[in-house]
């Protein structure tokens, strides 16, 4: 062999070594997050706007007391208008872009009642909102953690849309649903997986062998799939180690038990997203059951959970979504986040949007980021108190907090009486022992026979 | 002879030798000031004796309720009262899970929770409960002595303070301690009208009698007692007008319970009316045969024996004072043999007399057998001799079987501390989230693990239907979904209401399998099999549960 191939041929087995190591040592490195967050999850639920879950929250940009949305907008002679009101059941509302084109109608926000009346619904139950009734333990949650006011919905469309902003930043590009949902794009998981972080996607009631090529019997893909972005990407289908990512939700209870939380968890909580006609408590419940879990585990310390809402699902907002680009935003969406760093009951007023979530695990875990949308996106962050030590696990009840105080008893009044009964006793012994003749006891034979009492 | 009858004796033929012709007065006064002087020194000596017997006494008896005191954490009703306490106290957390106002009256949760303000803690309430234990054997000697001299004086209180009863009883925080002292005070002062006929006792008797009831409701049935104890004793001759004065000494000593339930707010009438009615309606909680199952064994069957033997054999003798104390027993015997609820503790007031009968038995038959009195000896020293090496030892080893801390997975209320409660609650305490809840199988482990745990606990028996419950009591109306909505983390199997409850131990262990159940912490003990084998057995098991 020649010197200057020897020589290649050595420089050659150096950088491929070197390379190896680099390579090997990168992947072993474990990627150090910014913040004291190791484990954050993320539970998209479906459907509702924030003035529809706490538009009468105390302290939150809420349901303006005068609200009276109009019947019929178009007609500058109606002064008929609907109210909020309470409401004691769970309509699905029409919630597609036309909806919305209407009930924005150029940022009139006027249209509420009249675009659901245009497809036949009944428009005024658009002005339905529910409270601490209905949703005690999101309430609750509110009031010991964060609550996110000024969250929007990333698109002025529906679910799909949402959730590929929500994994990878973009639109899905006007796709119905009705066949491959979404667009192949790069998502979060991928740059996750790049620098080796853990991360899941959870999925309750989940069938590994549903995807977008198998359409349902109605020619429509199953909800699973329909919801879940990953499922009509290829990669995710195909390749063993990203689909054994997305796991049933069980699995997440076994991480959380285990210490094997990843680091990034995306869930989607299938037959219990709170999607009306679905009643609001199966979606309280499983929100509950996992931050429980949580709680009782030792990531509690270093975690975060944020609780979502995919779109407005035809429901009222008295706030106009800001029009940055020609998708989004939509309507306001409820968002709870609870950490041991959140703030202690803060409303927050960052303008927000699905792209902060992707903001927030870029910035933590040090990604690049997917888009336009995530890059300039507000980050989460804000919400949390990180000069504080983590707040201790704090199981949030079901019930609503009573606003009343448990009445104490006047605990002055216990001791002052059983005190005097005990001082009183004591004078009246004394007394007896001071009048009655101590020489009594002297007086009589202790065995003096049966003489009967008092002796002689 | 008694010994102070000795000494009676001798300072009567003492005093006669004064009487004497003035010509001999001055030798026979320089005689009788040597022989004065020699009486002082055996009096001196005598009183030295006994009191330093009184006080080994005092010490054994405080020594048995100290040893291992704390070996074993609270049991159910120790907890309770603890918790009250700690509620009066303000402890902000147990507040929350242990209305002030549950059952009974507050003396005693009222003296811990001065206590307690210092800091929560089991032992310091079992100290006092010691404490009061102690007083009550000094009270006994008092009794005995005021009946029948120092030395059943000192025997009754040598037997009270071996006693197995009154040891495991006064080791503990119940209320029961407490009101045995009070009865006791009573009956002694009983004594002292007996004697003396002077009203003021009387009065006092009226006042100790209301301690008695403001310790634990139930002392009240000794009322009956007294009553049969005066209506027997026509020779006493007691008035009408002693008799309003001495129940208006009582009832205003009595006043702050009724008082304190209207006066003191937050709910209290209500919750202090409702447990009345459910105390009066409840179903039994034993058979009819506990009694004399659990309390003769206790107190000492040879103790009992020497008792009723000396009412019998000493028949002849018998005056006012054995027909105080038999109605001092008497009664509350028949009363809680006839009512539904029964107690290990409840018949502990029985527990003095039955050592003062004794004692006396033993005094005043061993001397008529010719023990110890032939030889010359005192009286005391011969009944020490018999009473010493049997039923003195009897107490002794039955106390010390029951002081040694020797866990088991049966339990039975009031008869000492719980094995593993401490330490579950204590991990609940440390391991489970704030506002984190507890289902239990029954409410004993719950109070346990609320007192010790700092969280809630529902006892899954409790019943929904108010009149099957104590209304201290929180029923779980629908565990499914109360577990379904997360407002129970947690399930804890215990081995001590397994024992009592198949029904409701099966259906807990339902739920920890419907509902994810995974155990999170296991307290356990290690038990000899017939073959020799040591096995762990588990006594208490933590679930969590999850929809």
């Amino acid at each position: 062999m020649t010197r200057p191939r020897f020589e290649l041929l050595v420089c050659a087995v150096v950088l491929s070594t070197a390379l190896r190591e680099a390579e090997t040592g990168s992947a072993a490195q474990p990627v150090e997050p910014r913040t004291p967050i190791r484990h954050l999850v993320v539970l998209m639920q479906q459907n509702h706007t924030f003035d529809n879950y706490f538009g009468t929250y105390p302290g939150a940009d809420g349901t303006p007391h005068e609200t009276c949305v109009p019947i019929e907008p178009a007609n500058p002679h109606s002064t008929e208008c609907v109210e909020p009101s309470h409401l004691d059941q769970y309509p699905d509302l029409s919630h597609s872009r036309n909806t919305f084109i209407h009930q924005y109608n150029g940022g009139r926000m006027d249209g509420f009642v009249s675009a659901h009346e245009i497809e036949g619904q009944d428009g005024t139950l658009a002005l339905g909102y529910y409270d601490d009734r209905d949703l005690p333990y999101y309430w609750n949650l509110a009031d010991e953690y964060v609550l996110f006011d000024r969250f929007f919905s990333s698109a002025h469309s529906g679910s799909v849309d949402n959730r590929m902003y929500w994994v990878a930043g973009v639109s899905a590009g006007g796709s119905d649903g009705s066949s491959r949902a979404y667009p192949d794009r790069p998502t979060i998981f991928d740059r996750l997986e790049e620098k080796g972080i853990e991360w899941k996607f959870y999925v309750r009631n989940f069938d590994p062998s549903l995807n977008y090529r198998n359409v349902g019997s109605a020619g429509m893909l199953e909800p699973q799939v329909q919801w879940l972005p990953l499922l009509s990407m290829d990669r995710f289908i195909d390749d063993p180690k990203l689909s054994s990512r997305i796991v049933d939700m069980e699995e997440f209870y076994e991480d959380v038990r285990r210490g094997t939380l990843p680091a990034v968890s995306y869930v989607m909580a299938l037959g219990a997203s709170e999607h009306p006609p679905s009643n609001l408590q199966g979606g309280q419940r499983v929100t509950k059951s996992m931050i429980q879990a949580l709680m009782q585990s030792e990531a509690w310390d270093a975690s975060a959970f944020l609780l979502t809402y995919d779109d407005w699902g035809g429901w009222y907002d008295h706030v106009v979504p800001p029009q940055i680009d020609g998708s989004g935003y939509g309507f306001r969406v409820p968002a709870l986040l609870v950490s041991p760093y959140a703030r202690r009951g803060y409303v927050d007023h960052t303008e927000l949007d699905f792209a902060s979530i992707l903001r927030f695990i870029e910035d933590n875990w040090g990604l690049r980021p997917l888009a336009r949308r995530d890059a300039r996106a507000n980050s989460i962050a804000g919400a949390f108190d990180f000069a504080r030590p983590p707040r201790e696990p704090r199981v949030i009840p079901w019930e609503r907090f009573s606003s009343m105080e448990r009445e104490e008893p006047r605990r002055g009044v216990i001791y002052a009486s059983y005190g005097a009964a005990v001082a009183l006793a004591a004078l009246i012994l004394a007394w007896a022992a001071h009048v009655a003749p101590e020489t009594d006891r002297r007086s009589v034979h202790p065995f003096s026979g049966p003489t009967g009492a008092g002796g002689p | 002879m008694h010994d102070r009858d000795q000494r009676l004796t001798v300072t009567r033929v003492s005093s006669a030798g004064g009487h004497v012709q003035a010509s001999q007065a001055g030798r026979l006064l320089n005689r009788c000031g040597a022989r004065v002087e020699s009486l002082a020194e055996i009096r001196l000596s005598d009183r030295a004796l006994h009191r330093l017997v009184l006080g080994a006494v005092l010490g054994a008896g405080t020594a048995l309720r100290l040893w291992q005191i704390n070996a074993l954490g609270l049991n159910s009703d120790e907890a309770v009262y603890a918790g009250q306490a700690a509620a009066l106290a303000g402890d902000p957390v147990l507040s929350g899970m242990f209305p002030i106002f549950r059952a009974h009256p507050l003396l005693y949760q009222s003296a811990l929770a001065l206590v307690l303000r210092l800091g929560v803690s089991d032992l310091l309430g079992r100290l006092l409960g010691v404490a009061v234990g102690v007083a009550t054997i000094y009270v006994v000697y008092r009794l005995g002595d005021e009946l029948y001299g120092h030395t059943v004086g000192l025997l009754s209180a040598w037997f009270l303070a071996l006693m197995p009863y009154h040891v495991v009883v006064t080791r503990q925080m119940l209320l029961d301690g407490p009101m045995t002292l009070f009865a006791t005070l009573t009956l002694y002062l009983l004594a002292r009208l007996s004697k003396s006929r002077h009203p003021a006792w009387l009065y006092g008797a009226g006042a100790a009698m209301g301690l008695t009831i403001l310790a634990k409701e139930t002392g009240i049935v000794l009322l009956a007692s007294i009553y049969i104890y005066l209506a027997l004793s026509p020779e006493l001759r007691t008035r009408l007008r002693d008799v309003a004065l001495s129940i208006a000494c009582m009832a205003l000593i009595v006043a702050p319970f009724p008082l304190s339930l209207l006066l003191a707010g937050g709910g209290s009438a209500i919750s202090g009316r409702q447990y009345l009615i459910w105390q009066l309606f409840r179903r039994p909680n034993h058979d009819w045969d506990f009694y004399l199952t659990t309390v003769p064994e206790a107190i000492g069957p040879l103790l009992i024996a020497a008792a009723l033997l000396g009412l019998w054999l000493l028949r002849a003798q018998n005056t006012w004072r054995e027909r105080l104390l038999l109605a001092w027993a008497v009664v509350p015997v028949a009363y809680f043999q006839l009512w539904p609820v029964k107690g290990f503790q409840y018949l502990l007031p029985l527990a003095p007399v039955v050592a003062v009968l004794g004692a006396r038995t033993l005094v005043r038959w061993a001397p008529q057998a010719g023990v110890g009195a032939a030889e010359g000896r005192p009286g005391w020293v011969s009944a020490w001799a018999l009473a010493g090496p049997v039923v003195a030892v009897s107490l002794l080893v039955a106390s010390w079987a029951r002081v040694e801390p020797a866990p088991t997975a049966v339990f039975l209320a009031g008869s000492g501390g719980v094995a593993g409660g401490r330490e579950a609650g204590v991990w609940v305490r440390d391991h489970v989230p704030q506002g984190g809840t507890l289902m239990t199988i029954g409410p004993s482990m719950a109070n346990i693990l609320q007192f010790y745990g700092h969280h809630k606990a529902y006892g899954l028996s409790v019943s929904p239907n108010p009149l099957h419950r104590n209304p201290s009591y929180q029923p779980i109306h629908n565990p499914d979904l109360q577990i379904r909505n997360g407002e129970i983390q947690y399930v804890v199997w215990d081995a001590y209401s397994a024992a009592r409850s198949a029904f409701f131990s099966q259906k807990l262990r339902t739920y920890a399998q419907r509902y994810h159940g995974r155990v999170v912490h296991t307290e356990s003990i290690d038990i000899a099999t017939p073959g020799g084998e040591v096995i762990s057995r588990p006594l208490i098991i933590v679930y969590q549960v999850r929809p």
